[in-house]
């Protein structure tokens, strides 16, 4: 039990900080942003273990967790998991989401109902689907996955072996690649 | 000799992820490349294996230690679903993925032009209503969309989600 209370409470704590960093801090990278803030966690939850009895004054034997180290390993991958999964899956899709980006721009349309038309050039609030996907080409070319030469596109070295494996597990899904 | 109550959950945990994994590859190479699919499969796994956990601790152990198997289990279980969902999505439907694959398969480079063509059209936005169409997420109107209740509840959480991260609209 001491994992789940432990890995519980600090995801809480993480989302309080993400929070206080998102409104007080803002920075282009959020996602690195939350990284640093995970980390931070991190090393505080590993202390907070270490520092604790394993009862947390509160269980019983039967309640314990045992041995110790699966106790530790649980605490990590819970709190990790929370994160990756949860809190910067979270930021993900309200960042970067493009259906819940529609179903937003729908929300705030000023009509009940919307034509294809409508959200195609006002999407994400006016600024429209070029936008959206010069953001998503900017992102990749700033992780190094493809790079700009003469108005062509050119997929990295880095990129193609990401490519082989995304394409891949297609494959292992039984879909093809997109043509 | 007893084995660990926790131990037990997250094997039961592990191995009926590993059985979900192969049903849901299984159902997506049938055709049911859905969230609905996804979801049944996955419910049947954690019932398996919350079963699982209590039956083979509650073999050995009373009834705090199959409280602790029961919860370890469930929340193992959840944990591991809310890391492969998100890569799924990533590989069945990011338009970055998706450009990178269609660099690949087209020999590497391709005009910057061609790829807003594909990637920024009015085709990609009809696609991606059929598929919230499909969800429940939206309804048609005549020639338009409105949002279902469904929709406009998702719609409004991550609303706030974005207002509290101070996050402008993305998308």
């Amino acid at each position: 039990m001491k994992a789940i209370c432990l890995a519980s409470a600090m995801t809480v704590v993480l989302l309080a900080l993400v929070t206080f960093c998102f409104r007080l801090y803002p920075s282009a990278h959020r996602a690195r942003q939350m990284l640093f803030v995970y980390f931070f966690c991190l090393a505080v939850l590993v202390a907070l273990w270490f520092a604790t009895p394993d009862d947390l004054g509160l269980f019983g034997q039967s309640l314990l967790t045992e041995p110790a180290w699966l106790d530790f390993a649980a605490t990590l991958f819970f709190f990790s998991a929370g994160f990756f999964g949860g809190a910067l899956q979270l930021y993900n899709l309200c960042d970067r989401g493009f259906s819940l980006r529609i179903l937003v721009d729908m929300l705030e349309a000023p009509t009940v109902a919307v034509d294809v038309d409508y959200l195609t050039t006002d999407y994400s609030s006016g600024r429209g689907l070029v936008w959206m996907y010069r953001k998503r080409i900017d992102d990749i070319i700033a992780a190094r996955f493809i790079d700009r030469t003469n108005k062509r596109i050119v997929l990295t070295a880095k990129g193609e072996m990401f490519a082989n494996l995304f394409t891949n597990a297609r494959r292992v899904l039984g879909l093809e690649p997109p043509q | 000799m007893t084995s660990s109550p926790a131990l037990v959950a997250l094997a039961a945990a592990a191995a009926w992820f590993v059985i979900f994994v192969f049903v849901h590859i299984g159902g997506v190479r049938a055709g049911f490349e859905n969230a609905r699919s996804l979801l049944i499969s996955y419910t049947a796994c954690f019932l398996g294996t919350l079963v699982t956990a209590i039956a083979v601790t509650a073999w050995h152990h009373g009834m705090q230690a199959v409280i602790l198997a029961a919860i370890m289990a469930a929340l193992t279980s959840a944990c591991l679903f809310a890391l492969y969902v998100p890569a799924l999505y990533t590989v069945l439907t990011s338009l970055s993925v998706q450009t990178m694959m269609l660099l690949r398969r087209r020999g590497g480079a391709l005009p910057e032009a061609e790829l807003y063509d594909r990637f920024a059209s009015r085709k990609i936005m009809e696609q991606r209503l059929a598929t919230l169409l499909a969800s429940g997420y939206v309804a048609p109107k005549g020639p338009s969309y409105q949002l279902t209740p469904r929709g406009r509840a998702i719609a409004k959480f991550f609303r706030l989600v974005k207002i509290l991260w101070n996050l402008g609209p993305g998308g």
